[in-house]
């Protein structure tokens, strides 16, 4: 963490610029170039102490969590000790962004007063923007437009890290008393019944859900990994394991985690990456942010053949094919998790496995299976299946065989032949 | 992307690869136009040209001291040399129904033997079209001995998977928009493919260059047929 012991004067900018600040006092001593990097630097040396702080902050919770798990023990300082810790390096850390926030300010970047200037050519120093971002010039900005789209991932983020918090640090407070928009937004396409609801919310953890997919979808083979271990896996890629490995049903935790089985069985808090093969069609990968969690944050799609390092969630096929699923597919995970968060994964998994039928199900618009593709000029089949009122329904029957899912088997449609709404 | 590339080229199984050979009407030959007319149609359908391909094909004789023992030796010995794989050699005896992969080096066993010598040697070359994840090989068939083009062959393949059975379909769809864009041209003949029994053979269902040996042995038995009949 660097201390910044600059002491220059506040700088002004060179006459040259129109609209120059009339509160920066000073001669100026250095190009606008200059100035711009200076204070990006400095900004740069903020935003590093705001993490400083925001981890801070995580450990002090931690060792609130852990004091308040041990009270009592007589002799066992260490949780006081740590309070005490982060508590001097929280107080040292906001001493010195203070100290970066006032540079900033004389430099002239942090100002309220340039902010509402509506007549500048944007040619000012770097801005802080309302909503956090920071760039070096504001026309930029405005080109690319970016603000707003910004400000609402932010807040989306931010959010997901409050009540991930929350819910590993305060347990207590009850999910269901304390429910997030997420949950009420139920659409009214959602034809699940309510003892549906209630099998779905038995699916606690990332286990459970690949369990119910592999009994409705018995072609599909899953498989979980700690982050690291993925890539890992990744470079072993293309492999024919699947076919040897024993199923072991009794034993869910060892029949999926043999690859990474010098590690011994993961416990479902460490899953961080999720596959999905159906073997000869493709395979798709998952992560899960949080680690642990059942919220998926990005799938990718790739042939079962293609292997190497960038075989991930945020990888890229080598092929259109499965390129053009993963762009298809890339607001998937967000979209089931706006509509209700504790079903997203269940949801997104069964989506995916629509897909099993990429090489054999013709478009439902213009009946062919290969079509050429007039943005692209290449050849593809119905990469697009819709996820928008995609919902899992599952007949209560008694003889429960993948004939009961073919309630599920969606649509598919080339990319030009997709409905538009 | 590069790294991907080669990462890429690990791939170990091929769904299918789907070889034509031309057919021409009744009455009339094979010509360079028709060839720089196929080409062309691939590049109407969006084909990137990405390289050259060769395939060299050699019929044996067996070199008998009495002739008497000739009837004894397979009369229709081939040997195929494949791009895929540049140090192996595939024999196929059709007669027998046998195809055999070989160290590339058999052949500088055989001319040290001097047990068959090379009746009849030619060349497939052509360019290697990507259409999306599809590649098309275009050639003609030239005879080394005389440099005269005897005819073209196309080869087709479906990259993204490597199950024949799962992309048989798309392959089949793949053919039919070919020779859909190909008849808007007016040229005197079309593409055939003819699906040799690879059971016979004794292949498996996953495919294997093996079996591409095989189909450039059952397109020779029909170009040379043909052949004799404008000869008759």
């Amino acid at each position: 963490m660097q201390h910044q012991q600059h002491s220059q004067p506040p700088l002004q900018l060179a006459g040259n610029f129109i609209g120059s600040p009339p509160e920066s006092q000073g001669s100026s001593t250095e190009a606008p170039p200059k100035q711009v990097a200076v204070a990006m630097e400095r900004l740069a040396n903020a935003a590093r102490l705001i993490a400083d702080i925001r981890l801070g902050a995580d450990r002090l919770l931690e060792a609130l969590f852990i004091a308040g798990q041990q009270p009592h023990q007589i002799g066992n300082n260490k949780p006081v000790n740590l309070i005490l810790q982060e508590g001097a390096s929280m107080r040292q850390y906001l001493q010195d962004l203070r100290a970066i926030g006032r540079q900033l300010e004389d430099s002239g970047v942090l100002n309220e007063s340039l902010k509402s200037r509506s007549n500048s050519w944007g040619l000012h120093m770097p801005l802080v923007c309302p909503d956090g971002a920071v760039v070096a010039y504001a026309w930029k900005r405005q080109l690319a437009g970016q603000a707003g789209a910004s400000a609402v991932d932010r807040t989306r983020l931010a959010l997901k890290a409050f009540t991930d918090q929350k819910r590993r640090f305060f347990p207590h407070l009850d999910e269901k008393s304390v429910d997030g928009p997420a949950s009420k937004k139920q659409c009214g396409t959602h034809t699940s019944t309510a003892s549906h609801q209630e099998e779905l919310s038995d699916l606690k953890t990332v286990l459970d859900v690949l369990t119910d997919l592999e009994k409705d979808i018995p072609e599909v083979k899953t498989s979980t990994y700690q982050r690291l271990d993925w890539s890992k896996r990744a470079s072993l890629l293309p492999n024919d394991t699947f076919d040897d490995l024993p199923k072991d049903h009794n034993n869910f935790q060892s029949s999926r985690n043999i690859i990474s089985d010098s590690r011994g069985a993961i416990t479902a808090d460490q899953i961080g990456v999720i596959e999905l093969l159906i073997p000869s069609i493709f395979r798709a990968v998952i992560s899960l942010h949080p680690t642990g969690s059942l919220h998926p944050d990005a799938v990718a799609f790739f042939s079962p053949d293609e292997g190497g390092s960038y075989v991930h969630a945020r990888g890229v096929s080598a092929f259109n094919v499965f390129r053009n699923i993963t762009e298809h597919a890339a607001m998937a995970p967000q979209h089931f998790i706006g509509l209700n968060a504790e079903t997203a994964l269940y949801s997104l998994l069964h989506w995916i496995c629509n897909y099993r039928t990429l090489f054999s199900k013709v478009c439902s618009k213009c009946g062919k299976l290969l079509s050429m593709d007039k943005e692209s000029a290449l050849l593809l089949p119905p990469v697009q299946r819709p996820y928008r009122n995609f919902s899992v329904s599952k007949h209560l029957s008694q003889n429960s065989s993948s004939k009961d899912l073919s309630m599920n088997d969606i649509p598919a449609y080339h990319i030009g032949c997709f409905p538009q709404e | 992307m590069e790294a991907q590339k080669n990462e890429r080229r690990r791939r170990k199984f091929i769904a299918e690869i789907r070889v034509l050979h031309w057919q021409p009407n009744a009455g009339h030959t094979v010509n360079s136009q028709i060839l720089a007319e196929v080409s062309q149609c691939v590049e109407s359908i969006n084909g990137v040209k990405e390289g050259k391909w060769k395939s060299t094909l050699s019929f044996y004789r067996p070199v008998v001291k009495e002739q008497a023992n000739a009837a004894e030796f397979p009369r229709d010995f081939l040997g195929i040399s494949l791009p895929e794989q540049p140090n192996k050699y595939y024999f196929v005896l059709r007669g027998q129904r046998l195809v055999v992969e070989a160290d590339s080096n058999i052949q500088t066993i055989m001319e040290k033997l001097q047990s068959y010598k090379t009746r009849v040697a030619l060349n497939f070359e052509g360019f290697q079209y990507q259409l999306g994840d599809f590649q098309l090989r275009v050639g003609k068939v030239v005879s080394i001995q005389s440099e005269s083009l005897r005819g073209i062959v196309m080869e087709m393949e479906y990259k993204p998977i490597s199950s024949w059975e799962k992309s048989h379909k798309i392959m089949g769809e793949f053919f039919d928009i070919w020779q859909e864009a190909l008849s808007k041209r007016p040229l005197p003949g079309h593409f055939v493919h003819m699906e040799p029994n690879f059971g016979e053979f004794g292949l498996s269902g996953q495919y294997t260059l093996q079996h591409t040996a095989v189909q450039y042995a059952t397109i020779m038995l029909q170009m040379i047929a043909t052949a004799q009949s404008i000869r008759n």
